[in-house]
């Protein structure tokens, strides 16, 4: 048993931890987020640099072959200053997927510009109707000669704008499949919307969009087992990027109110408003406890991992929000302003809830892996 | 970042499984259990601990300590409640022991450790007073000096099994002019001395769990102080952050889960299994992510003390949270055992009634209402974190 960081996982730490607290505040993120795509192009070659996008892709294509405690080690700062740059799209859904498929050309032809940040990708996997099913996929994939031909309405793709290739999951006739499609193929149409965090989605309507058979991702039909390995990981990691958050609020809560007087005193000293924020801080240690407990059993890929995953998924999107909306009751009518930074993150907490299933669902989901059997 | 054990600790499991299968069954917890058997039941399961050498893991091995790494400790901890078996009584060897050996004289360590170790002296805690409760330092028993004597007089309450008790430790006021924090002083005090009477106070399970235990005139050798005259808050708050993470009681709460899960799956509830039912599915499954976070949470602190650190305000962390759940577990079982955890067997017995863990079920619920409120209740375990822990 062991719950220390390696000396490598200790650096890896100190270096995003500072790069956050130094270049990372809240006003030069509004500028970032106005730019066209969303985030900034700099702030990304800086990743790059850093080695960031390397982290949990493979070494045998140039990666740094990283844990998921690594990747957590990055998520958790990403969400503590709310970052907004499209890590999760790019790296840890798009890369991953292509990473773990068994599809070498489109290994050769993706990784290195995605770990070099010079493309930008998307995993376009939700639609209107499947809400939190990765299996209820609407879209179709028709053979064509030794090619494919995809039609659909795809959702809410994260970094969907940006993206140079979608990673398309569709129904063939054998299963579901995963395709890689340049974003400017023939036939398919992006709308661009935002979510309440800043962050752009597009919508992307595939009309016959011709594909070759070496697009595939891996062996078609059997794609439903990678995405759910890969969502996995990718639940794991935001509910790092969650628990830097939540801390975040905690310091920033304690603090303000620390500060803030009334009645002729700091209003940190009224008990009511500490037990509150007690609340605050346990719901985030707890939180912190599943976290690694995930990050233990997945990485060691032990039988219940699922369940675990499960249950960080569900806690951290139950807390999160409950953090959150303390933190805005807290800080007052201060609270409520587009101004201040608290709002934000409630705004990512709650996105976070909402993304691979909130937390009814994934209770839901432990119950099923916990008690189908024994009821 | 790994909760593996090694093959080292995988052999230690199993020779602490191999000891708890040869020492440890349902009729001595049944004997445990029952509070008519209850003190001579579990004085001989700590005997049996004793002879293996398992009483005091986390004592330093001069002591009589086990010598063991802190996953071994929660190792141990994990498989006694695997089994249902229950820790030894605290007082001694969680409150007093550690007391005596870290500020205790030599004299001292040598005639009450042990007595502590072997479970042949029963001790109580003397510290909540009437007028002191979450605010211990109020409090008032009064220990003036007379020679080499003090001269003991007040009244201590709540005391856990003072009826069963050889010794008690106390806190008690040598002096009234300073700080109410200073002026404290920390004595241990033999149950038979003249001037003590315990008298009973039946809880809300039915039980005599706790006592009021009176001193008047009571004379106590000034040699049976811990360390100086004036200091014994300073000893007690040391022991206090012990206390409260030995308070968390996750062992207890997977091994109740467990029973939860193998009673809710016979229950009928409208034609199926009641542990089929998606309402109560989710109420279960909050506690047991409560609960497997709040492992992870103890781990967590395990491995920092291991590292050098103190458990601050983690440890009260651990009381708050671990006290809740066990309260919700508490809760859910009684819920489970449906109408029948009203039901008193009495004399008729509990084969008669037809259900045998009902009653159970509510002498721990009604006696759980208790464990947010000892130890320092739950609001003050909150005014410490606010204080210590988020410097508010």
């Amino acid at each position: 048993m062991d719950f220390s960081l390696s000396e490598e996982q200790q650096l890896l730490k100190d270096s995003v931890d500072k790069y956050i607290a130094e270049r990372y505040d809240y006003e030069t993120r509004r500028q970032y987020l106005a730019e066209q795509q969303g985030f900034s192009a700099k702030v990304w070659r800086d990743f790059a640099e850093l080695g960031w996008l390397t982290v949990p892709l493979p070494e045998a294509y140039g990666g740094f072959g990283g844990s998921v405690t690594d990747t957590a080690i990055l998520m958790e700062a990403f969400g503590r200053g709310l970052v907004a740059e499209p890590y999760l799209a790019t790296v840890l859904l798009a890369g991953q997927l292509i990473a773990r498929g068994d599809n070498e050309e489109l290994k050769a032809r993706w990784l290195e510009p995605i770990m070099a940040g010079e493309a930008q990708a998307a995993f376009a996997y939700q639609e209107r109707h499947s809400r939190f099913e990765l299996d209820q996929i609407a879209s179709r994939a028709q053979r064509e000669g030794d090619g494919f031909v995809l039609s659909g309405d795809k959702a809410l793709v994260f970094n969907g704008m940006a993206a140079d290739v979608l990673i398309v999951s569709a129904q063939s006739d054998s299963g579901i499949s995963l395709f890689a499609v340049p974003a400017d193929a023939a036939g398919v149409t992006r709308r661009a919307f935002r979510l309440m965090d800043g962050q752009p989605i597009a919508n992307i309507e595939l009309d016959q969009v011709r594909v070759a058979g070496d697009a595939l991702l891996c062996s078609e039909g059997q794609a439903l087992a990678l995405i759910q390995s890969v969502i996995d990981e990718a639940t794991v990691a935001i509910a790092a990027e969650a628990v830097g958050a939540m801390d975040y609020l905690v310091k920033a809560t304690t603090e303000y109110a620390n500060t803030r007087k009334q009645f002729g005193l700091p209003i940190g000293k009224f008990q009511a408003l500490q037990h509150r924020m007690v609340d605050m801080y346990m719901a985030t240690e707890q939180c912190r406890s599943l976290l690694v407990r995930a990050l233990c059993s997945v990485s060691e890929k032990e039988q219940q991992a699922p369940q675990d995953i499960a249950a960080l998924k569900a806690m951290v999107g139950k807390y999160g929000r409950q953090v959150a909306e303390e933190a805005v009751q807290l800080h007052g009518g201060m609270g409520v302003t587009d101004e201040l930074n608290i709002g934000g993150y409630l705004k990512r907490l709650m996105q976070i809830d909402m993304l691979f299933g909130d937390s009814r669902w994934q209770r839901r989901r432990f119950c099923e892996l916990r008690y189908a059997e024994s009821a | 970042m790994h909760a593996k054990f090694s093959d080292e600790e995988l052999a230690f499991r199993d020779e602490v499984r191999a000891f708890l299968h040869d020492n440890f069954d349902a009729e001595l917890a049944t004997r445990i259990s029952n509070p008519a058997t209850y003190k001579a039941a579990t004085i001989e399961w700590q005997k049996k601990r004793y002879d293996r050498g398992w009483v005091t893991p986390g004592w330093p091995e001069e002591y009589g300590g086990c010598g063991w790494s802190d996953t071994q400790k929660y190792i141990f901890d994990c498989e006694l409640a695997a089994i249902g078996a229950p820790d030894v009584p605290p007082f001694g060897v969680k409150m007093v022991g550690p007391v005596i050996y870290t500020f205790g004289s030599e004299e001292q360590k040598q005639r009450f450790l042990p007595g502590i170790l072997s479970g042949d002296t029963w001790w109580c805690q003397g510290y909540s007073e009437p007028g002191a409760g979450s605010d211990l330092a109020a409090l008032q028993t009064r220990a003036e000096r007379d020679g080499d004597e003090y001269v003991i007089n007040g009244t201590k309450i709540w005391t856990t099994y003072a009826q069963h008790a050889d010794w008690m430790f106390a806190l008690v006021r040598t002096d009234n002019s300073g700080k109410p924090q200073q002026g404290i002083s920390f004595v241990l005090i033999d149950m038979k001395s003249p001037g003590i009477s315990v008298s009973p106070i039946i809880s809300i399970d039915d039980e005599h769990h706790l006592n009021e235990v009176s001193f008047d005139n009571v004379r106590v050798p000034v040699a049976n102080r811990i360390g100086e005259e004036h200091q014994g808050w300073t000893y007690a708050k040391a022991l206090l952050t012990h206390e409260r993470t030995a308070l968390s009681g996750i062992g207890y709460c997977k091994q109740t889960l467990a029973r939860i899960r193998r009673y809710a799956a016979e229950e009928n509830d409208g034609g199926r299994p009641l542990l089929a039912d998606p309402d109560f599915q989710a109420r279960l499954a909050d506690i047991e992510m409560e609960l497997m976070a709040l492992e992870f949470t103890e781990l967590r602190v395990l491995a920092t003390v291991a590292s050098g650190g103190a458990p601050g305000m983690e440890s009260s962390l651990l009381k708050l949270k671990g006290t809740e759940l066990q309260q919700a577990v508490q809760s859910l079982l009684f819920d489970v055992a449906g109408l029948y955890g009203a039901a008193i067997p009495g004399e008729s017995g509990i084969e008669a009634l037809g259900h045998d863990y009902g009653d159970h079920a509510r002498r721990e619920y009604m006696f759980g209402r208790a464990c947010t409120i000892y130890g320092g209740s739950n609001e003050v375990q909150k005014n410490i974190i606010a204080k210590f822990g988020l410097g508010l």
